[in-house]
């Protein structure tokens, strides 16, 4: 795939309507911690744009979608100029992982990456912003906006990015369910659905009065924390743990090819074998197996070795001169001999 | 003078073209065992589907006159054949009347690609051609003929087992000849005899076929046992096919079992014998 620069501009303009509109519908839903950065799903917008289409489109979504939603909100359309760039970087980066091979995801290793460029997108693009903003446009206060802008805005990002990606690649086919994607996505299913319990329990802990507001920001900002550090722990763990059952299947499923292409020492399944579980079993009775298979073969070679073609010579050459001297032979052999000529 | 070289280019346009279809010269390939159901017909009738089916046109007579067999596997009807070979050797019909397009085998809406001479499954016509016998000129022209009229690149001929007049005329008259043999002691003795006599026959070109082989036998060293025994090239080992036996004759494997190791080792004895 690889679109036309006609087509990429044509594609990132469109969704940046889309995203902008979007952009400016939410900032009417805020965050509880944060008065400025809003609940964004939307993000998943340009990410998504930047991995299906093109990575410029994706920077183009976020670039030109962030002014317009600005714009549209009454912000003005420059004034935040930063983030403009900022969003550009959220779309540009995840779309460098299609572009860079990985056309569909289909093992754990490929969709971590995924996930860290989202992840890696939404760093990237909060400090690129702050970073500006310390050099031109001054408008953070530090230590103050660390707390309450600038962690924030990576938080919602990333933590949508991570959640709804995924989830519109899967519908769009982008990723392949094998044992292992399913197994990643049901871990992280599980990572997430607790950590955004955890964040519920709190929002709704305030909005009933349970809690004054100023103790919920402290408590949200712990459980914040403490969520991203599970999300990465739990997504490593289960990183390390999908691909110590399927590094074995693969090993298997080499193994079998070599035994299909009649290639029967298999020293790449020693590893497997030695495993005291249930693939350890496997493996060894596939070793056992492919022993069989090689037994048998010997046999059949050996029976083909003491296969004896035996042709009783004398009585060949008596059989085939009682037919070559015949008369009829000979004339045919004249008439065979004469149209072969023409 | 513009005419003039616009006619020494077609002249050489034409040249040109002549000269590419010198190598695809059309082609008499004889199909031949010694004994009785090696394999032969079924043999003849999927190379033949295979080739066709490459785009060549291709043509099958059945010289197999005292027990025809090849129009079951095209599924031609005799009632939809009223004339023969038979006919054709009694001088009763052109030649021509006795091609059929059996290319509906290949597909619904293929035509032109595959044809049959059959042969008459009547015991009257059979006895007949018996008796009376035929001359190879006369075999020669037809078949020559037949591949004029229809353009055949390819022409196979099933025959009847065992060194009688009439299989020694369809070896004289093949420039190919495919000579098949079970690994079996009774083959092996009739085998060595047909090789030599159609030696004799000065055949231009001559290759065994091992068939019926048992699965999984490692078949390049049968062939190469083969080889040595008889100082003759081995086109290609098939293996013995379950879904062969079953399909008993009523259809070409060819078409129904493409992957597997019996319709593998027919493409490359095609492959060998088409070079
Ligand atoms: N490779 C094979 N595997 C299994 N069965 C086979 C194979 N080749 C042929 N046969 C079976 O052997 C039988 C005889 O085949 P076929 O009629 O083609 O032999 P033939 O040499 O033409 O016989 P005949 O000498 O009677 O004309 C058929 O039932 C056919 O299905
Ligand atoms: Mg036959």
């Amino acid at each position: 795939m690889n679109p036309g620069a006609k087509k990429i501009l044509l594609a990132g303009l469109a969704f940046a309507v889309v995203y902008g509109l979007l952009n400016s519908l939410s900032n009417i839903f805020l965050l509880p911690s944060a008065p400025i950065i809003s609940m964004r799903p939307q993000i998943a917008l340009p990410m998504v744009v930047g991995i299906l289409v093109h990575p410029l489109a994706g920077f183009i979504t976020g670039f030109a979608g962030n002014m317009f939603g600005d714009a549209v909100y009454g912000f003005g359309a420059l004034k935040f100029w930063n983030w403009h760039i900022a969003n550009g970087l959220m779309g540009w980066i995840p779309g460098l992982v299609g572009y860079g091979g990985i056309r569909r995801i289909g093992t754990v290793r490929e969709f971590g990456i995924l996930q860290m460029s989202l992840v890696g997108a939404s760093a990237a693009g909060v400090a690129a912003a702050v970073v500006l903003d310390v050099f031109f446009i001054h408008l953070l206060t530090f230590p103050y906006s660390f707390p309450s802008w600038i962690l924030p805005a990576f938080l919602t990002d990333a933590v949508n990015a991570f959640i709804l990606v995924p989830v519109i690649l899967l519908l769009a086919r982008r990723i392949r369910l094998t044992l292992e994607t399913r197994t990643i996505l049901m871990i992280t299913g599980l990572l997430l659905v607790s950590i955004l319990a955890t964040a519920g329990a709190i929002t709704w802990a305030v909005l009933d009065d349970l809690v004054s507001h100023s103790a919920m920001v402290e408590n949200f900002y712990i459980a914040a924390v403490v969520s991203v550090l599970l999300l990465v722990a739990g997504f490593i763990a289960a990183i390390v743990f999908v691909r110590k059952v399927t590094d074995p299947l693969a090993d298997l499923a080499q193994a079998a090819q070599a035994v299909e292409q009649g290639n029967y020492d298999l020293p790449g399944l020693a590893g497997v074998s030695a495993r005291a579980d249930e693939l350890g079993r496997l493996a060894r009775i596939f070793e056992q197996m492919a022993g069989k298979v090689r037994e048998r073969e010997k046999t059949l070679q050996r029976q083909v070795d003491e296969l004896k073609i035996i042709i009783d010579r004398k009585k060949q050459a008596q059989d085939v001169s009682e037919i070559v001297e015949t008369e009829y032979f000979l004339a045919l052999k004249e008439k065979a001999r004469k149209f072969r000529e023409t | 003078m513009k005419h003039d070289i616009l006619d020494l280019a077609q002249c050489f346009f034409y040249t040109a073209a002549d000269f590419g279809k010198e190598d695809a010269m059309p082609e008499i390939i004889a199909i031949h065992s010694f004994r009785g159901g090696t394999g032969k017909t079924n043999t003849t009738a999927n190379l033949a589907c295979l080739l066709a089916r490459k785009g060549r046109r291709v043509g099958v007579v059945d010289t197999d006159i005292q027990s025809p067999g090849i129009h079951v596997l095209f599924n031609l009807d005799p009632k939809d054949a009223p004339h023969t070979l038979n006919d054709f050797l009694w001088g009763k019909c052109d030649i021509g009347r006795a091609v059929y397009d059996v290319s509906r085998i290949l597909g619904a809406e293929d035509k032109e690609k595959l044809f049959l001479i059959p042969s008459s499954i009547r015991t009257g016509d059979i006895a007949r051609v018996l008796h009376y016998g035929y001359d190879i000129n006369l075999l020669k022209e037809g078949y020559q003929k037949a591949i004029e009229q229809f353009a055949l690149d390819y022409l196979f001929i099933d025959t009847h087992p065992g060194l009688n007049e009439e299989t020694l005329m369809s070896i004289a008259v093949a420039d190919t000849l495919l000579i098949l043999l079970r690994p079996d002691q009774q083959d092996y003795q009739g085998t060595a005899v047909t090789v030599e006599v159609s030696r004799q026959l000065e055949v231009p070109r001559m290759f065994l076929i091992v068939n019926k082989v048992p699965t999984a036998f490692p078949g390049d060293a049968l062939a190469a046992k083969v080889t040595a025994a008889y100082n003759c090239d081995v086109a290609g080992v098939l293996p013995h096919a379950d879904e062969m036996m079953a399909l008993g004759s009523s259809g070409l494997f060819c078409l129904m079992h493409p992957n597997t190791a019996l319709g593998r080792a027919m493409e490359d004895i095609l492959r060998r014998i088409t070079a």
